[in-house]
């Protein structure tokens, strides 16, 4: 019987499964291992029988966490993907502030009747047992991840930086060419696909486990950013991960 | 010596490229800085580079390369298509060199079939250095210029080439392809050798003292922690001065399954001793967890360890990793010399390191695929390892001798080293005790009996029993150690009259993690074994009778003669020292210790890189070591 799978939103903006949508003939191959039950993006059919749930986005508030405890209940494996599920994602980049503000910036008035909390990535509130890193994830990763869980592998996802793939890629060093890049304390596994096309890494895969921060942010005041630009570097996806360490 | 003009070097590579069964490759440049690249037009080509961003090695031991594929359902398996003949143009003579210090490498014990098809079918024109990187010190290191390793070279005389011919296959490829080719005259043979002499002399970096003493000064220096704990403190792990560099030569291999979960590729990627996990293993264990101990193994590796076993200090001075650094820590010279001037006011006297004795024996290809081979046993042995018995489906016997390991595939997951637990004497089959700790493992204990598998080996040295004839032996097993232990244990008992007095000491944590429970009762009975096992605690739920306490506890219980008794101790890593200790203190000699280490033993033939503990490969060169031998190398115990 083919394991059946489920896709789940929270605070995010839904790219992720954009990316699972947009596989388009992977999508058919895909679909004769896996049963869909639930997928809100492209389908309007929903169960709560599924072996596998796909959780997108971050947990900004404390009523989410039951839905996400009964996901897990639900489900055999729970995979965080994206950005926001994974390391909190830009979502935390609310956590710096001050949280009432926040509420009245996004709702004004009515901030009253939303409730907020800082947020976090789901292995904050329940286990998770593989990850599909990246804003937005590689629709390649995502596919490698689900193989391995197929096969009853732990996925296979890289804890050395960026800068393997770059230099693998041969391309120029963003800062070679007068850019920051945070590549160097960046789990890989995109394949350097910024760098690639030219721009610099943000950091949307998050830290590696043991970065060298104090480093980077040495290069990135040596190669011209101000301390304070440096740190921002750090702040945009890093956030959760630097609060914790 | 041959001398083309440009315009006639101009339509000899178009007249290559436009050959379809030849790729040509060549530098061009990419943004301000240059790489080597399927050349469309002759006009693409950049004989004017300083650098390129990765050394032509990509050509032979690509960053990517499917080693072969194969189907999961029976693990049957392709090879890949042959490779085309290719022509690279304009390689650097240090790029040379390090191409002629990989072929080194991967030709030592058994070629690596892969790297040397490709190397093979490929022909190198090079080019001398017109512009020099600021990082290049390939001067000092002998080589700006060269005068072997290519098959033709090309020095830049202004409105033409001048080329030496290296090679059959390059005078060939040059009268083939090439028209109005002359003899250079003896104004054009004087101006190459003068632009030579000037390539000597332009590096910008310099060495304070002379290179030869590179591998001496690094032995001063290993027991330097502050040394290295300050020259890696800004290292960010990134791993770009071992990415770039054109001798560098670890790899890893991954499965990697097609969508419809029907074949595998099994592909081998760049790897790099300065990133974290390199030296980690299944269980967690990771050998080399820090940095400034990472760091010193590159330099290590390229200063000591290879010139000890090849005779050439393996680099060849491009300046890329200096380049590529983004702290700027890993500019050789700059280490090089802190560590010269460091050593000097130490008040060391250093002298330049004698040649060794290189005797670099290479004997066949090595073969990555596995042979098929069938489980026909399965006895799970506790809630983490079971014993499998496992027959080769050709009928043939492993060949194994106590103490090595095999590399056993499960389709679709990998590979994983696992120790031979059974003696030679049983025959046509052999046993592994495997405890689920990675990937490999844990999918291993969900086959059953019929089920197959893939087997690579035996590899690694084993025990010597010829050498332990006649001699008292006391096994020392902890946990899991019993697994590669039994394999030598139960090759004693089935030849029982040519050993001495045999004693087993077995200790695991507690009562229920005890491995081959029944054949310890077995061999408690023997009259001619004593044995002692022991529990490091016992749960109330547990029943035990015997020892409480770690394995070192039972050392004490045993009487033997330590010039005559010879001691073989597998365990875990934290397990050694206390029992060498102990045995030590008992006056066991070193030289009749024998130990059995764990690395990560990734491709089994002392080529990628990772089971390497300071210069010793554990797949190759162990994983059996007499104590004697390793209690001077740092990173063994």
């Amino acid at each position: 019987m083919k394991p059946k799978v489920a896709f789940f939103d929270f605070a995010g903006c839904e790219g992720d499964q954009l990316q699972v949508a947009n596989l388009e003939e992977e999508l058919l191959t895909l679909l004769g291992q896996v049963e869909v039950v639930s997928f809100r993006e492209v389908m309007k059919e929903h169960s709560d029988d599924y072996d596998i749930a796909f959780i997108e986005g971050s947990c900004t508030r404390l009523q989410d966490e039951d839905r996400l405890k009964q996901i897990r209940k639900n489900a055999k494996i729970v995979v965080a993907i994206g950005s926001c599920a994974t390391i909190g994602g830009i979502n935390a980049l609310k956590n710096y502030k001050n949280l009432d503000e926040v509420r009245k910036t996004v709702y004004g008035e009515n901030a009253k009747l939303f409730d907020t909390y800082a947020a976090r990535p789901i292995d904050a509130v329940i286990p998770v047992d593989a990850y599909v890193y990246g804003c937005p994830i590689d629709r390649t990763e995502f596919l490698q991840v689900v193989k391995s869980l197929l096969l009853g592998k732990k996925p296979d996802i890289p804890n050395y930086p960026v800068c393997v793939e770059c230099k693998k890629n041969e391309n120029i060093c963003a800062f070679e060419r007068g850019q920051f890049c945070v590549g160097p304390v960046t789990r890989a596994g995109c394949n350097s696909c910024c760098v690639n096309e030219g721009t610099v890494c943000w950091g949307c895969r998050g830290l590696v486990d043991n970065p060298n921060e104090n480093s980077h942010k040495e290069v990135l005041i040596k190669y011209g950013l101000t301390v304070d630009d440096a740190i921002g570097k750090f702040k945009l996806y890093f956030g959760w991960q630097e609060a914790k360490r | 010596m041959k001398i083309l003009s440009k315009e006639d070097f101009s339509d000899f590579v178009n007249a290559l490229i436009k050959d379809d069964s030849l790729d040509v490759i060549g530098v061009k440049s990419k943004g301000n800085k240059f790489a080597f690249g399927p050349l469309e037009e002759a006009s693409e080509l950049r004989l004017d580079y300083d650098v390129t961003l990765l050394p032509p090695k990509k050509y032979f031991f690509p960053q990517r390369e499917t080693l072969f594929t194969y189907n999961i359902a029976d693990g049957s398996s392709a090879k890949n298509a042959e490779a085309k003949p290719s022509v690279i143009i304009g390689v650097h003579p240090y790029d040379i060199v390090a191409l002629f210090h990989m072929d080194e490498i991967f030709k030592e014990t058994k070629s690596d079939p892969h790297y040397f098809e490709k190397r093979n079918s490929t022909i190198i024109i090079g080019v001398n250095i017109q512009k020099m990187s600021k990082w290049n010190f390939s001067p000092y290191m002998g080589c700006a210029t060269v005068d072997y390793g290519y098959d033709l070279m090309l020095t830049d005389l202004g409105n033409r080439y001048a080329i030496s011919v290296g090679s059959q296959k390059g005078g060939e490829l040059l009268s083939k392809y090439a028209k109005n080719i002359t003899g250079a005259l003896a104004r054009d043979i004087q101006l190459v050798g003068q632009k030579k002499r000037e390539i000597v002399n332009m590096s910008q970096q310099k060495f304070d003292f002379p290179i030869e003493m590179i591998p001496e000064l690094l032995k001063e220096t290993y027991e330097e922690s502050g040394f290295w704990e300050e020259h890696a403190e800004k290292c960010l792990a990134c791993g770009s001065c071992v990415l770039v560099c054109p001798t560098c030569y670890c790899f890893d291999v991954k499965d990697n399954p097609d969508l419809a979960l029907e074949n595998v590729e099994r592909v081998r990627t760049w790897d790099g001793c300065l990133l974290e996990d390199f030296a980690k293993i299944a269980s967690g264990e990771n050998f080399r967890p820090t940095r400034p101990t990472r760091y010193r193994h590159r330099y290590f590796k390229k200063g000591k360890y290879l010139f000890d076993r090849f005779g050439f200090i393996s680099c060849v001075g491009c300046g890329r990793c200096s380049s590529n650094c983004l702290p700027n820590i890993a500019n050789p010279v700059d280490l090089f010399n802190d560590m010269y001037h460091e050593t000097r006011s130490m008040g060391v006297q250093l002298a330049p390191a004698q040649t060794p004795e290189v005797n670099i024996q290479s004997e066949g290809n090595i073969d990555y695929v596995p042979k098929l081979a069938t489980i026909v046993k399965k006895v799970v042995m506790t809630a983490n390892e079971t014993l499998f018995e496992i027959k080769m489906d050709d009928g043939s016997e492993l060949g194994h001798k106590p103490g090595q390991f095999a590399e056993i595939s499960v389709f679709g997951i990998g590979e994983a080293p696992i120790s031979i637990s059974s003696p030679p004497t049983k025959k046509g089959t052999f046993e592994i005790c495997v405890r689920k700790v990675g990937n490999v493992t844990n999918k291993l204990h969900t086959l059953n009996v019929g089920d197959r598998v893939g087997v690579r080996g035996p590899f690694g040295n084993g025990f010597d029993v010829d050498s332990l004839k006649g001699k008292d032996l006391l096994f020392v097993a902890g946990g899991l150690g019993i697994a590669p232990l039994r394999s030598l244990f139960n090759y004693v008992l089935d030849n029982r009259k040519d050993y001495g007095h045999v004693v087993l000491l077995y200790g695991c944590k507690e009562p229920r993690e005890l491995l081959f429970s029944e054949e310890m009762q077995a061999v408690s009975r023997r009259p001619d074994v004593e044995f002692k096992s022991t529990v490091n605690w016992c749960p109330d739920n547990e029943a035990w009778g015997g020892n409480i306490g770690v394995i070192t506890t039972l050392i004490p219980q045993v009487s033997f003669d330590p010039n005559k008794i010879h001691a073989i101790v597998c365990g875990p890593p934290v397990m050694y020292k206390y029992v060498i200790a102990d045995l030590k203190a008992r006056k066991v000699p070193d030289d009749h210790i024998i130990v059995s280490l764990e690395r990560r033993m990734k491709c089994g033939v002392g080529k990628c890189g990772h089971c390497q503990i300071n210069q010793i490969y554990v797949c190759k060169d162990g994983p059996v070591f007499n104590y004697a031998k390793i209690k001077g190398i740092p990173e063994a115990l």
